[in-house]
């Protein structure tokens, strides 16, 4: 447990030795999934880790100008399994804005679908960075808030359980709003699981994010400065992680979030523990605070309670004008962007998705270099990728 | 110095931090099922409860489909596959049953005898297969489907399980809703087999209808 | 004593000089009286036969007893992870899973012997041996009551030592035969890890032998008769010694937070990745009984061994009450063996709460916290000898005393001004903002 050396960037060994070349992935327990990185080894020392995608690779973006609107949500549900609300919820919100160009095609959500989107939407982002933050201590070495972190995201599921159906591929926010409302008492049991989740947070950042180790092997690793993370195009918890206050609930406000009274945390230096912002450490604290700020709009739409009215708006058919847009959404792990062109028939002409673990990704080769192999593992959790959702 | 007591002092209190809430959880009863074990014997007791409206296993409650193909067509990865014969001209063979949903979330299915858009204070006669006539009143109904006249013949209605996605597209469009996902444990999750030929089910049972055709379907057979 | 033996302990009549030397530290050996009482033919065999035959007698009950203690061990740390886990752990072969462990045995002996076609063959077959070999010839310096212990070595601590330190070669021998890249930087890592914590260990050891004056495991544990004689709680510094040994001891036996050889999240499975089948669990039976031999010989060396809290002449002795009476205040065999179960139940909670650490700053740890603090230790102890060359009373009091108040300073006045400092200040604004 020494103190932080700032200038451990770059370790130099002399002399150099040959490299090893170390194929780690895709079957690896800690690369989330099935990331293939080519690390090349000075020893422990890594020289170079180059990333290879394309293992969960499911041609999304092509498959889906074969079908139509409704047709493709089910396979957004596919992206980010792990948020896959959020993910529902990007696309819609693409279709909807496309839809809304032509007047009167488009009469909007209503108030309750808009409610229970967002409400939805947290407990989906909670549930993620549940699990961003259990992998993480995982790769780190400690096992038990893996455990935990399940056990509390096992309480979301069984609620989405409730409201839509099914655990992991929800297929729940449609175009025009949600599928169902609520089953009875749905309400009282997100209170209830609110209740008990909040102290929680404090328990999960006594047992890790405070223990002395778990610093020593985030505080001051793979320090991503804002101005890298704008140059590579990263957003979210490992933008806001830099120490850059830039959400797109806030800054460009979709759906109904200007109603709801919410911060942003972003990463901070903390001399004393040795933390500096767009470290590791503070990729991870970004999210852990950001579970606490969804708990905060989840009790703003318990003390409202959700307004009466339809979920889903009445559409004819969801066949958006000819034209093209890029609507972009805050989703778990960065902006999550959709770009569609329409030829005005039910089935879209173009769909890419400009998906935030991607770019994420992208700075792992340069936030690696000169790290040793446990940094790696400490860096891929940190990022929180989902190979879904890198790939397609 | 100061760093250096510090970090150990750090060190340790954290640690012992960290035991003193694991040791908590160590005392507390777990929350894990033995999943296939928990229940009593042989009893399909729910492990824990599968909520209403779980999307399981496809369903077709065929008297009641109508042949419209709008599911085979919302299907995202193509396992639905039917084929029908139109009707002889002017011949109509029955009408789907009446599916009642309820406020609280449970749905009868049953004739409504009358009117199908029950006035309110009213009370609804429901006559259905298994439990006879049920009468509620129109103030727990949450909707009603309508009947609609069947209007094709199914010679084939076969769902591949094994492709399906589970996304509930298929039911949401069913007009007459005869076509559900189970949500309990039994139908709805267990039915994994040991060749995946038998998870696509065949629904359409040809002998319902009395088919004038019958003959002339021989006959093409046998050409 | 019977004629083959005394004929025996002639070293003019046998020629084997370190045979009979073994034999003679041997004395008070129980496989030995075990043998007189009721094999007495034994000791009328021609000399060198009699000695050879007890010896085996030894290592055979020995080596059917201390297997069964992986078998234990494991199913506790499961269900103890497990419990922790909010799991319930293994539950279907037998009630609780009792018999988990063996079913597992019985699966990996049937499982296929996998060799990789580009290792070496010789070491990769004779690695897991040698480190289960090792980890078992510990054993016999351990005493368990005052005269159950194989052999009564008068250099016993450092017997152990020199054994365990050859844990190390097997680890680097499995890591390199098996040709794979995670094996070898799994093994590097141990080498470097093993090597550097022999240091605070056997500084650790060194502070109780300047105490005792004795390398003799059975005279470490003889002083210590009472609660009040644990070398514990003697002086302060040998307090502090218990920690870094015990710390170092779990950093030895490759255990979370330092259980780098093999971490799972970094190196798939460190040295024993290529491993299969019952070489596989050789390694695992291996680890267990590490674990166990590292705790006792802690309890053996700073917990009183086999004396119990109560002094034993304060104790009825013999009979069945003198029996559970001992080992209700931890003395006897049960009472070491207790005291161990406490210390491997701490390694695992231990392991089931940390992270890990990363090499540079597990190097760290050992050179920069741990040594530095044993030279400490040893200066503090020789200092305290000096003061008191002899056990008194008056002493223990003062070093209870001392120790006390040393944790109310650490963990009250020193803790609230750290609060004060800026690491304190940290730890605040971490649970301020969260």
């Amino acid at each position: 447990m020494a103190a932080p050396q700032p200038e451990s960037k770059i370790i130099e060994l002399k002399p150099f030795t040959d490299e090893m070349i170390v194929s780690m992935g895709p079957q690896h327990p800690s690369t989330h999934g099935v990331l293939r990185l080519e690390l090349k080894l000075d020893g422990e020392v890594v020289r170079d880790a180059i990333p290879h995608i394309g293992y969960l690779h499911r041609c999304f973006e092509k498959h889906s100008e074969n079908l139509n609107y409704q047709q493709i949500i089910p396979f957004t549900d596919r992206m980010d399994y792990i948020a896959a609300m959020n993910m529902n919820w990007g696309f819609c919100l693409a279709v909807e804005q496309l839809m809304a160009k032509e007047e009167g095609k488009f009469p909007g959500v209503p108030e309750r679908g808009e409610y229970l989107r967002i409400l939805i939407g947290e407990l989906n982002r909670i549930g993620s960075h549940l699990l961003s933050f259990g992998t993480y201590g995982m790769d780190i070495g400690a096992f038990t808030p893996f455990l935990y972190a399940f056990r509390d995201r096992e309480k979301i599921l069984l609620l989405f359980e409730k409201i839509c159906g099914a655990r992991l591929t929800y297929n729940y926010i449609r175009v025009g709003g949600v599928s169902r409302d609520t089953p009875p008492g749905f309400m009282d049991e997100v209170k209830e699981f609110i209740d008990y989740f909040e102290p929680q947070i404090d328990v999960y950042n006594s047992l890790l994010t405070a223990n002395r180790i778990f610093i020593e092997r985030t505080a001051n690793v793979a320090v991503m400065d804002a101005e890298m993370a704008i140059n590579y195009g990263i957003t979210g918890p490992n933008l806001r992680g830099a120490g850059l206050q830039w959400d797109l609930r806030k800054d460009e406000t979709y759906s109904i979030y200007d109603r709801f009274d919410f911060d942003v945390p972003v990463g901070r230096d903390i001399p004393e523990l040795g933390v500096v912002s767009g470290d590791c450490w503070n990729r991870y604290k970004v999210r852990m605070d950001e579970m606490k700020e969804s708990v905060r709009i989840i009790r703003q739409i318990l003390e409202s309670g959700l307004p009466d009215g339809p979920v889903q708006a009445e559409l004819k058919a969801v066949r958006p004008p000819k034209g093209e847009i890029f609507s972009r959404s805050e989703a778990p792990r960065g902006e999550l962007g959709f770009y569609i062109v329409s030829d005005g028939t039910p089935k879209p002409v173009r769909v890419k998705a400009k998906s935030p673990c991607f770019t994420a990704l992208s700075a792992l080769q340069e936030l690696s270099r000169g790290l040793m192999v446990a940094d790696i593992i400490a860096i891929i959790g940190s990022i929180d990728i989902v190979m879904g959702e890198v790939d397609r | 110095m100061r760093h250096y007591l510090s970090n150990i002092y750090l060190g340790v209190y954290t640690a012992l931090v960290g035991m003193r809430i694991t040791f908590k959880q160590l005392l507390k009863p777990s929350v894990t099922h033995q999943y296939p074990y928990d229940r009593p014997f042989e009893q399909k007791k729910n492990v824990r409860d599968i909520p209403k409206g779980y999307r399981g296993k496809l369903h077709n409650r065929i008297e009641d489909c109508i042949g419209c193909k709008k599911c085979e067509m919302i299907c995202p990865v193509d396992c639905i596959t039917i084929t029908t014969q139109k009707l002889p001209k002017g011949e109509r063979l029955w009408d789907s049953m009446n599916v009642v949903h309820l406020k609280d979330r449970t749905e009868i299915i049953g004739n409504i005898e009358g009117d199908e858009k029950p006035a309110p204070n009213t009370t609804v006669t429901i006559n259905t297969q298994d439990n006879g006539a049920v009468t509620v009143s129109s103030e727990e109904i949450a909707n009603v489907v309508e009947r609609k006249p069947v209007i094709f013949y199914l010679d084939q209605f076969d769902i591949d399980m094994s492709l399906c996605m589970y996304c509930g597209l298929c039911t949401e469009v069913c007009p007459t809703e005869c076509l559900i996902m189970f949500d309990n444990l039994g139908d709805g999750i267990e039915y994994s087999t040991f060749d995946r030929t038998d998870l696509i089910y065949e629904f359409a049972k040809p002998e319902m209808y009395e088919k004038p055709g019958d003959e002339s379907m021989e006959a093409e057979a046998a050409d | 004593m019977p004629v083959g033996l005394q004929s025996a302990l002639n070293p003019d009549a046998m020629g084997f000089e370190n045979l009979h030397q073994f034999f003679v530290q041997a004395s008070e050996n129980w496989a030995q009286r075990f043998a007189q009482e009721h094999a007495p033919f034994l000791a009328h065999l021609p000399a060198p036969l009699g000695e050879l035959a007890i010896m085996l007698a030894c290592c055979v009950i020995f080596v059917a007893v201390v297997p069964l203690l992986p078998l234990g061990l494991v199913l506790a740390e499961r269900k103890v992870s497990a419990h922790i886990q909010d799991r319930v752990g293994p539950m279907r072969v037998g009630p609780h899973g009792i018999l988990q462990t063996l079913a597992d045995g019985v699966k990996l002996i049937f499982k296929e012997d996998h060799i990789p076609r580009e290792g070496d063959k010789f070491l990769f077959v004779v690695s897991p041996y040698i480190i289960f070999a090792c980890s078992f010839a510990v054993f016999a310096a351990i005493p368990f009551g005052q005269s159950i212990l194989v052999s009564n070595l008068n250099i016993g601590i450092f017997y152990i030592m020199a054994i365990s330190s050859v844990v190390v070669m097997g680890v680097i021998m499995a890591g390199w035969a098996s040709n794979s890249k995670w094996s070898l930087l799994g093994a590097m890592r141990s080498a470097a890890q093993l090597v550097s914590y022999e240091i605070p260990i056997g500084l650790g050891i060194l502070t109780v032998v300047m105490l005792v004056q004795t390398l003799n495991m059975q005279d470490i544990v003889k002083g210590q008769d009472g609660i009040a004689n644990w070398i514990v709680f003697r002086t302060p510094f040998t307090f502090i010694a218990f920690f870094v040994f015990f710390i170092s001891a779990i950093a030895e036996v490759n255990r979370t937070p330092f259980d780098l050889p093999e971490a799972e999240s970094e190196l798939v499975a460190g040295f024993h990745t290529e491993y299969s089948g019952m070489r596989f669990a050789l390694f695992f039976i291996a680890e267990y009984a590490n674990m166990f031999a590292v705790s006792a010989i802690a309890a053996t060396l700073f917990l009183g061994g086999w004396h119990g809290i109560v002094p034993a002449e304060m104790l009825p002795q013999g009979g069945i009450l003198g029996f559970v009476l001992r080992a209700i205040t931890l003395g006897g065999l049960i009472g070491v063996v207790i005291k161990t179960l406490l210390l491997v139940f701490v390694m695992m909670w231990l392991r089931w709460t940390l992270p890990r650490l990363r090499v540079d700053q597990l190097m760290n740890l050992c050179w920069k916290y741990f040594i530095p603090i044993s030279f400490f230790n040893i200066l503090g102890v020789g200092i305290w000898g000096l003061i008191f060359p002899t056990d008194t009373l008056l002493s223990i009091v003062i070093s209870v005393i001392v120790i006390i108040l040393g944790l109310i300073f650490t963990f009250g006045v020193l803790g609230k001004s750290l609060s004060k400092g800026p690491s304190n200040s940290a730890e605040r604004r971490i649970s301020a903002t969260t």
